[in-house]
């Protein structure tokens, strides 16, 4: 059986929460990624508080979340997780690629297929869901390269630098993710 | 939609320490229950330590954990408790354990109805694809409450119980959620 935990350009992997914080940290410091990622104010964190912050998260018995690193040089580029609703078998996806000299190179849409993988045929859910900033055009085709439909907006909920954006929801279901693999 | 919590005769709800902690301990004291519950040798619990055992188990806050009592509809009255553990999200499976504390009220079929509204909140409220349970060989009413709920035999562990100089086995029962349905609408 393949391994599930590795791609064409990235592996899927455990971290202590102090190798994950440090790496945080860092990426946090660029504005434009954790507007890319995130809805909430930009704000700066100490490793320590960071640290202590996925020591919590990595508790959460419904999140299942993976870093990210590069199989070229083993480099830790970013994270991906599930967080899962188990009774409807329906799981929320967030990804997050931190080092910009990798932006736009398919780092993230293999980190992707690897985790609609791992979603569907280890964790058996049925449906996986998505949501992203309207203004984060790289993601949205990304998404689309690996299988996500367009659902939804929430028209203008997001304000940044005096204009409105909207939030824009996309989803896969485990059919049509079997359908695009045997069209494959 | 109607309450799928509620039986014809009894209905489920939660779990109050005080309450069951006073219960629990008073139902403890017959041995036969005890044997009946658990593979252990038969202990006694005082109501402060059932109590405090309860409230630790809730605290865990299990998002697979349900957990409820069992009282009679016509008097509210508590006759005992059922729970339902997720063992594997994954693949949609849960334990069930189940007990009627009264032994005057045993063999009147309320451990069957109680079992009846657990099955149908696992298959169609937590959307499992089975249930599974283990009873033992000298608990020949629970097997038949369990048979009549549509459980069935699947396995057993020989010889594994020991009680009053002989050697008894475990028995493994289960349900899948195509079974339930099927015995519910041969029922209807």
């Amino acid at each position: 059986m393949r391994d599930l935990f590795r791609g064409e350009l990235v592996r899927l992997s455990g971290e202590d929460p102090e190798t994950r914080a440090k790496a945080e940290v860092r990426w946090e410091r660029d504005t434009e990624y954790h507007r890319l990622a995130d809805g909430d104010p930009a704000q700066l964190w100490s490793e320590k508080k960071m640290k202590e912050w996925m020591e919590k998260r990595m508790q959460r018995e419904n999140l299942h979340e993976f870093s990210i690193r590069s199989l070229a040089d083993d480099r830790l580029i970013g994270a991906i997780g599930l967080f899962v609703d188990w009774p409807h078998k329906d799981a929320w996806v967030g990804i997050g690629i931190g080092e910009r000299d990798l932006w736009g190179k398919g780092y993230g849409t293999d980190a992707m297929r690897l985790i609609l993988r791992y979603g569907f045929t280890e964790m058996n859910l049925r449906r996986i869901s998505l949501a992203l900033h309207a203004y984060n055009a790289r993601a949205q085709r990304s998404y689309e390269k690996a299988g996500f439909r367009l659902e939804g907006q929430m028209r203008q909920d997001q304000l940044k630098e005096g204009r409105r954006s909207d939030t824009v929801f996309m989803g896969l279901l485990h059919e049509e993710w079997l359908a695009m693999l045997a069209a494959q | 939609m109607r309450s799928i919590l509620q039986g014809k005769s009894v209905r489920l709800s939660a779990i109050d320490p005080e309450e069951m902690g006073k219960a629990g301990s008073n139902w403890n004291r017959d041995s036969e229950l005890d044997r009946f519950l658990d593979s252990r040798a038969a202990s006694l619990l005082s109501v402060k330590a059932t109590k405090d055992y309860l409230e630790k188990e809730l605290e865990k806050e299990e998002a697979g954990s349900f957990w409820f009592s069992i009282r009679r509809s016509e008097d509210n009255q508590l006759l005992g408790e059922i729970g339902l553990g997720v063992v594997h999200w994954n693949t949609s499976d849960a334990f069930v354990d189940l007990s009627i504390g009264e032994r005057d009220l045993w063999g009147k079929g309320f451990g069957t109805q109680a079992m009846n509204l657990v099955l149908e909140f696992a298959f169609t409220e937590v959307n499992l694809c089975r249930v599974t349970l283990t009873v033992f060989e000298y608990n020949p009413r629970a097997i038949r409450s369990y048979e009549k709920a549509g459980f069935r035999h699947e396995g057993r562990l020989r010889g594994l119980l020991s009680r009053e100089g002989k050697r008894w086995d475990v028995l493994y029962m289960g349900i899948l959620r195509e079974e339930w349905q099927e015995h519910n609408k041969s029922k209807a």
